[in-house]
């Protein structure tokens, strides 16, 4: 064995064992998932289930249509991560450009305006939505109050990136003629392409999983995502365990495994050189 | 004229609207109901007043009984904890873990990928399994800790007073690392490789370079997590609402709980958003400072 | 002329045809509760939707952790339903509040719903100040299942009947080496904890607004020796009802107090021999009590339709006799007789709900309920973890309940 390949060995037994560590909750949901709703609260606990039931998976899928519920989830993610990322990049790159007190007022503004929980923010939200006469369009309704809270932590990030931007590549462009709007879209924002790439992933995650505006603002099942959908399963004296970890079995996988492959391409492809 | 209008893609003009538009999205909507929060912070609010504004004025009543509840200083003092306890750890945790993935290595990224799943999955589910690990008689982290012998009996993680704060904190640190970790990889990636090669050429050893290189580099990634990371954590409602109820004794209570417990669980709306409004003075005096910070940046 | 009158008489007929659908359009009525589409609301709603048409109700699902605030938040708004299923303790809050329509009247001339058959715990939780605001949808309460099995082995041939036997036999039963607890019940901050904890207030001489006097005192040290004992787990003080319940089916608890929304659960998952008692009393001879649960039906004073309101209320009473055998939950009437279900332990267990339901008592009724309830839950807290004895945390929250409701 080369020095290389001992060092890789020992390398990659660390990260499984690292992964394996931090990965165990994602075990822990799998393993309920195909318990008997009070299994999960055996002691000593049970680590593999002799009675696997694997048909919660099937059962949880038809019994609550969850393609509609996926449906929705991924409609309510796709709109508020292209409101935010519309209005976000825009504002966070403003933000990097100049340096005075209008600029530290907004970025405070910014910030301060994601502070309270959603729990807190939806009530106010609700009424005045309710005024407008947007809750007549709940799934709008919810990228919106979505976009409204992501996109703080959106700009926030875009920021960091637009300022590793080199500030002369953009002054060249405008040497050479183009318009502001003209190096901001031809210069700028391709340099810093993965920056926005990954915060918006993020945001699409979160989005994804959505759950207090959706609840709130959404009463007919048929536009609700599926993290609504995971509540059918709580009543008020029954919690069914097995069948919310199976459903978010289903939920969560895809998208995980979608992720992995992604963020692969974004955060390998920084090294190669975009931002040098 | 047309000088007048090309301001909006060729100067000033464009600039206000890049950032314009989403200002005044974000107040529309954040604004106003942070706005309702500290009107109703100075009113008498009825369970079934809360769709008007115009409410019976209560002055500065709502600020007086709140700060005089003998539960507000030790839940405040609890959030302090659980902000500080849950960044600190989340980015301690998270930097290791981009710096370890930084070794390039095969499935490096492929594994990294994988941490993200503490961001995928729902509120609900990551408390509920941190629920079933804490638990004191089938909990798994005692079962796991008792095997390899660090204690002899079990925690009661979530009922003793002297834990419950912490076990939450654990839940919450893992939650966060995934997304500590994969903008420090970012970030780190972004850092020119040349800039160690001529590092290590004088001679710098690691430590003096990530002192001297990494760290700065960083500042801006660093600044922005860490903001970032105080609000995530002042957000954190899921795992106190799974795992403890803000219990025992409001042993683990902050006061985003708290807030939400007065107006739902008690439906003193006034009191809740009197809370609210208290955490955001606290939370501008913090984010004053982060702005301040960001003064140093280079940019470039 | 011709020509002109059958223009007049095509006209009459469309003028008909156009308008008769818009005479016989149905009332909608809408009707929010928690039942999931198993569950009897929706299910009775798609029965009554069918038998008739003049009225055609709208059902929504409201999951129960926002059962109270997504109702608040429509009243705000004007939107609230015309029928709301309220958890029972919240019934008087919102009939104090002016909320709700009074249904005294109604209820009186109805052929359909008779006050008196109702149990007294469920109408009692359903009226304010002498008026009738609500019709109990259905009631539940809770009692002592055991674990027979674990009887037998360890030589207890009778349930607890008095709290010095339950102390008795949770300590016989306790088995730390095999991971068995005696009891498990809860007493988490929550309206759970209150709900378990009142019925032993009330058995010995307390009740919710005297909660500091000789009876709350006893009832609360009797629990917190169980649980200094190590007679049920630390976890206890901040698990709900049915995570607690489950250490019970998987057989790490040999006693629980729980409602009947678990036979389901057990009858399908439990492999032991278990039973079902009513809930020990403070001495031989002492008064027996316990809590009542579930849901009334409310009609909101802004519905449009008061009479088609109580009309969809009618038919839901009318629907009671088969509560059981269709969903599984007790009928609020006390008269209805329920056949075998074919399970012994079951039918036991039924038995036992309906005698101990006699005996069950609401919370409150108080319109300043959630506080009333939080400051019990606050003692409960401090006096468990040994902030604060039994008595001083008590009398902490009689002071605050004092200030509540008088």
């Amino acid at each position: 064995m080369t020095n290389q390949s001992i060092r890789n060995t020992i390398l990659i037994a660390c990260a499984l064992a690292l992964a394996v560590i931090y990965l165990f909750p994602l075990y822990w949901m799998y393993v309920t998932a195909i318990k008997t709703s009070s299994e999960a609260f055996a002691s000593p606990p049970i680590f593999i289930p002799t009675h696997a039931q694997w048909q919660n998976f099937v059962d949880v899928w038809q019994s609550r249509g969850m393609g509609s519920y996926l449906w929705n989830s991924l409609y309510i993610a796709t709109l508020s991560v292209i409101v935010i990322a519309a209005l976000g990049s825009g504002c966070a790159y403003v933000l990097a450009r100049y340096r005075s007190v209008w600029i530290d007022v907004g970025l405070f503004l910014i910030l301060m305006l994601q502070v309270l929980p959603s729990s807190l923010m939806v009530t106010p939200i609700f009424v005045g939505f309710s005024q407008l006469g947007i809750l007549d369009y709940p799934r709008l309704a919810t990228v919106l109050a979505i976009s409204a809270k992501s996109m703080p932590f959106f700009v926030v990030l875009v920021r960091a990136t637009f300022m590793s931007v080199p500030m002369e590549l953009e002054e060249a462009a405008l040497v050479d003629g183009n318009s502001r709007m003209g190096a901001f879209f031809h210069i700028v924002l391709p340099l810093a392409r993965n920056g926005i790439l990954v915060s918006a992933i993020l945001i699409y995650m979160q989005a994804f999983g959505e759950f207090v505006y959706s609840k709130t603002f959404i009463s007919d099942a048929m536009y609700q995502p599926a993290s609504v959908g995971l509540n059918t399963f709580m009543g008020p004296n029954t919690v069914e365990w097995d069948k919310i970890m199976a459903y978010s079995s289903i939920y969560v996988t895809p998208i995980l495994a979608v992720f992995v492959l992604l963020q692969r391409k974004i955060v390998s492809g920084l090294t190669s050189g975009a931002l040098k | 004229m047309r000088n007048r209008l090309s301001t909006l893609w060729d100067g000033r003009g464009f600039d206000i609207i890049l950032i314009g538009v989403p200002l005044a999205f974000l107040i529309l909507i954040s604004g106003a109901a942070i706005l309702y929060n500290v009107i109703m912070s100075f009113q008498e609010v009825d369970m079934f007043s809360l769709g008007s504004i115009i409410r019976p004025f209560a002055g500065l009543e709502n600020y007086k009984r709140i700060l005089s509840d003998p539960q507000t200083w030790p839940i405040f003092g609890n959030t302090l904890i659980f902000v500080l306890g849950s960044i600190i750890g989340q980015f301690v945790l998270g930097f290791g873990l981009a710096l370890f993935f930084q070794q390039k290595f095969p499935g490096s990224t492929y594994i990294r990928g994988l941490f993200l799943v503490s961001w995928v999955m729902p509120g609900l589910v990551a408390g509920a399994i941190w629920n079933w690990l804490l638990s004191g008689d089938f909990g798994v982290i005692n079962y796991i800790l008792i095997q390899l012998g660090v204690i002899d009996t079990q925690i009661f993680w979530r009922s003793n007073p002297d834990f419950a704060l912490w076990s939450v904190i654990i839940a919450n640190i893992w939650l966060g690392t995934s997304f500590n970790m994969i903008l420090l990889s970012v970030g780190l990636s972004a850092i020119p490789q040349d800039l160690y090669e001529a590092a290590a050429l004088d001679g710098a050893g690691p430590l003096r370079r990530f002192f001297t290189i990494t760290l700065p580099m960083m500042r801006a990634t660093i600044g922005a997590l860490l903001s970032l990371g105080l609000i995530f954590t002042l957000q954190q409602f899921d795992l106190f609402a799974s795992i403890t109820n803000g219990g025992p004794n409001n042993a683990s209570n902050v006061a985003q709980y708290w807030a939400w417990q007065l107006s739902f669980n008690e439906f003193d709306f006034a009191g809740g958003a009197t809370v609210s409004v208290l955490m955001i003075v606290i939370v501008v005096v913090a984010a004053a400072f982060y702005v301040r910070s960001t003064r140093g940046e280079v940019r470039g | 002329m011709k020509y002109l009158s059958a223009l007049v008489c095509a006209s009459a007929i469309a003028t008909i045809t156009l308008s008769a659908p818009a005479f016989a359009a149905p009332v909608t009525i809408n009707l929010w509760a928690v039942d999931r589409p198993d569950q009897p609301a929706p299910q009775l709603v798609d029965d009554f939707n069918a038998s008739q048409d003049e009225i055609h109700v709208e059902y929504r699902q409201i999951q129960f952790a926002d059962l109270m605030s997504d109702v608040m938040r429509a009243y705000a708004v004007g939107k609230a339903p015309d029928i709301y299923a309220v958890d029972v303790p919240f019934n008087a809050m919102l009939a104090s509040k002016g909320a709700l329509l009074d249904l005294t009247d109604m209820a009186e001339t109805s052929d359909v719903i008779h006050v008196d058959d109702y149990y007294a715990g469920p109408i009692a939780s359903a009226t304010w100040d002498g008026e009738l605001y609500g019709i109990p949808k259905a009631t539940n309460t809770i009692a002592l299942f055991y674990n027979e099995d674990m009887f037998k082995a360890a030589g207890i041939d009778t349930p607890p009947a008095t709290w010095d036997e339950l102390l008795e036999d949770a300590r016989k039963l306790n088995d730390p080496s095999k991971e068995v607890y005696g009891l498990a019940f809860s007493a988490q901050a929550s309206e759970q904890g209150t709900f378990q904890f009142l019925p032993w207030v009330q058995m010995a001489g307390g009740s919710w607004d005297k909660v500091n006097g000789p009876g709350g005192v006893e009832a609360l040290t009797f629990w917190k020796q169980i649980l200094d004992e190590g007679l049920a787990s630390p976890d206890t003080i901040s698990r709900s009802q049915w995570n607690s319940m489950s250490t019970f089916i998987t057989g790490n608890a040999a006693m629980a107090i729980s409602g009947p929304w678990e036979l389901d659960r057990l009858s399908k998952e439990a492999d032991f021999n278990w039973k079902l008692a009513l809930l020990p009393v403070e001495k031989e001879g002492g008064p027996r009590s316990s809590a009542i649960g579930d849901y009334n039906w409310v009609v909101f004073k802004s519905t449009k339709h008061p009479e088609e309101a109580f009309k969809v209320l009618e038919y839901m009473a009318s629907q009671d006799k088969d509560m059981y055998q269709r969903f599984g939950q007790l009928p609020a009437e006390k008269d209805i007789e329920i056949p075998s279900t074919g399970d012994a332990e079951m039918d036991q267990a039924l038995k036992v709900f309906q005698e101990q339901l006699q005996y069950a008592q609401p919370r409150g009724p108080s319109a300043e309920w959630p506080k009333v309830s939080k400051a019990i839950q606050n003692a409960l807290q401090a006096a468990l973890t040994g902030d604060a004895t039994p008595q001083e945390a008590l009398d902490q929250a009689q002071s605050q309940i004092d200030k509540l409701v008088n």
